[in-house]
């Protein structure tokens, strides 16, 4: 399935990029992610725990980083095993836009596959849950990329320096 | 399977302890959804809370103007109930279409409500009635109950006892049932009233629409056609709506226009079956 769309960030399109690239803010903002180890530049291993009603599992896998341009644009992907849940793979292209009031629009395309046991039970779901995900992520990032009451946490700044 | 300590308490306070205490405890109400998700190993919870043997949880009862369900109550013995088939039989009918007798037989209301699946039947009822949803330590209006996908206002310790159902008016619930499934593509549930006296507009006509199986937030409440509806109470009234059908679940079962086009033609079924009822 495919999945596009677009969230106004009141941010910097510089600060954006940051946050796009800081392992700290990813965990935060990827629903269900207990850990986030980067292991290069523009690889990590996750452990990501989705629970859609009655259904939990447990995923383990790798999240890439390609087709850098900064501070434009970039492709996330992740793959996961769920044992016998099944597995997951999705991956986004994204890419940022600077608002003329200093803000910056963040573009999003994404494709999302789950297979095994999972896809056979949730077929009907998978659309729905994949948006719901989508949602909850860019709205966390949001969030923390530019909260209403308090800037940016100290991790981005450090990364920025 | 994977293993998990089964529990059968004889008090809610037992079972809730046990919610509160167990690394991971489910609460197990009639099984039908839980139990087959157990099977497939897509769940492992530490601890099951059987609820069957919870005292008071299966009676169906009339209370000051509002049918009382117990959350325990089957599907099948909502739908036979002499009570609910005199004070709501649209509910009594809806009950009827749940699933196949099997999970008619097992399944309960309580359960299916704490799961809101998104195109399971009675949330659609609880929405467009404005039941009450009664736990073990609050009162919830079913307009702040059903949250989201599979998400509801119920915290993880929480347990369902009964749903209030207040009497007056009348509802007709209309499902597209998947063929091969029988979850519904689209079921609009729809009540029409009268505002109760004494309060600001008594006696104008109230209409409250709810659909389930389309949405991709689950249930919701349809306020274009209840517009109007308002207006015209007919079929024709609703005539070239739809939902929006970028909101509409889509997948291998239907596209978003078509359960969108679905909502549409349940909500005319409803509306005519109402009107039949009504002369």
């Amino acid at each position: 399935m495919e999945l596009t769309g677009a969230q106004r960030i009141e941010a910097p399109r510089e600060a954006v990029w940051q946050a796009l690239n800081d392992p700290d803010i990813l965990r935060q903002c990827i629903p269900g992610c207990q850990e986030l180890v980067q292991a290069s530049a523009t690889a990590f291993t996750a452990r990501v725990t989705l629970k859609i009603g009655p259904v939990k599992a447990s995923f383990s896998g790798a999240v890439t980083l390609s087709d850098l341009v900064p501070p434009h644009r970039y492709r996330i992907t992740g793959e996961g095993q769920g044992g016998v849940a099944g597995f997951a793979k999705g991956g986004a292209d994204v890419w940022l836009e600077s608002e003329e009031d200093g803000a910056t629009l963040l573009n999003y395309s994404a494709q999302a596959m789950v297979g095994g046991k999972i896809a056979q039970l949730g077929a009907r779901l998978i659309d729905s849950t994949s948006r719901k995900l989508a949602g909850e992520f860019f709205s966390a990032f949001a969030e923390i990329v530019a909260p209403p009451p308090i800037p940016a946490p100290a991790l981005p700044s450090e990364a920025a320096s | 399977m994977f293993a998990f300590t089964y529990h059968r308490p004889d008090t809610l306070t037992q079972a809730v302890a046990l919610l509160q205490t167990r690394e991971e405890a489910k609460p197990l109400a009639g099984g039908q959804t839980l139990i087959a998700t157990l099977k497939q190993r897509l769940a492992a919870p530490s601890d099951l809370v059987d609820l069957a043997a919870l005292p008071d949880l299966r009676a169906i009862s009339r209370e000051d103007g509002r049918l009382v369900i117990g959350a325990m109550a089957r599907h099948a013995e909502v739908e036979a109930s002499p009570l609910v088939r005199a004070c709501l039989p649209a509910l009594a009918a809806l009950a009827g279409l749940i699933g196949d007798p099997a999970v008619r037989n097992r399944g309960t209301l309580g359960g299916s409500i704490a799961n809101n699946d998104p195109s399971a039947d009675y949330p659609a009822a609880c929405l467009a009635l404005d039941a009450t949803i009664i736990t073990d330590r609050r009162e919830i209006a079913a307009a702040d109950f059903f949250t989201g996908l599979f998400e509801t206002a119920l915290e993880p310790d929480e347990i369902v006892i009964r749903v209030a159902f207040p009497l007056g008016g009348e509802g007709a619930y209309e499902k597209f049932r998947n063929p091969a499934s029988r979850y519904a593509m689209a079921g609009v549930f729809i009540w029409r009233g009268e505002v109760a006296p004494g309060e600001a507009l008594t006696g104008e006509i109230l209409v409250r629409v709810a659909v389930t199986g389309a949405g991709q937030g689950g249930v919701f409440r349809w306020r274009d056609a209840e517009t109007a509806l308002a207006g015209a109470f007919c079929p024709a009234a609703l005539e070239g709506l739809v939902p929006p059908a970028d909101e509409m679940i889509e997948d291998i079962h239907g596209s978003g226009a078509y359960r969108a086009h679905l909502a549409g033609a349940m909500a005319r079924r409803a509306v005519a079956r109402l009107m039949v009822a009504g002369a």
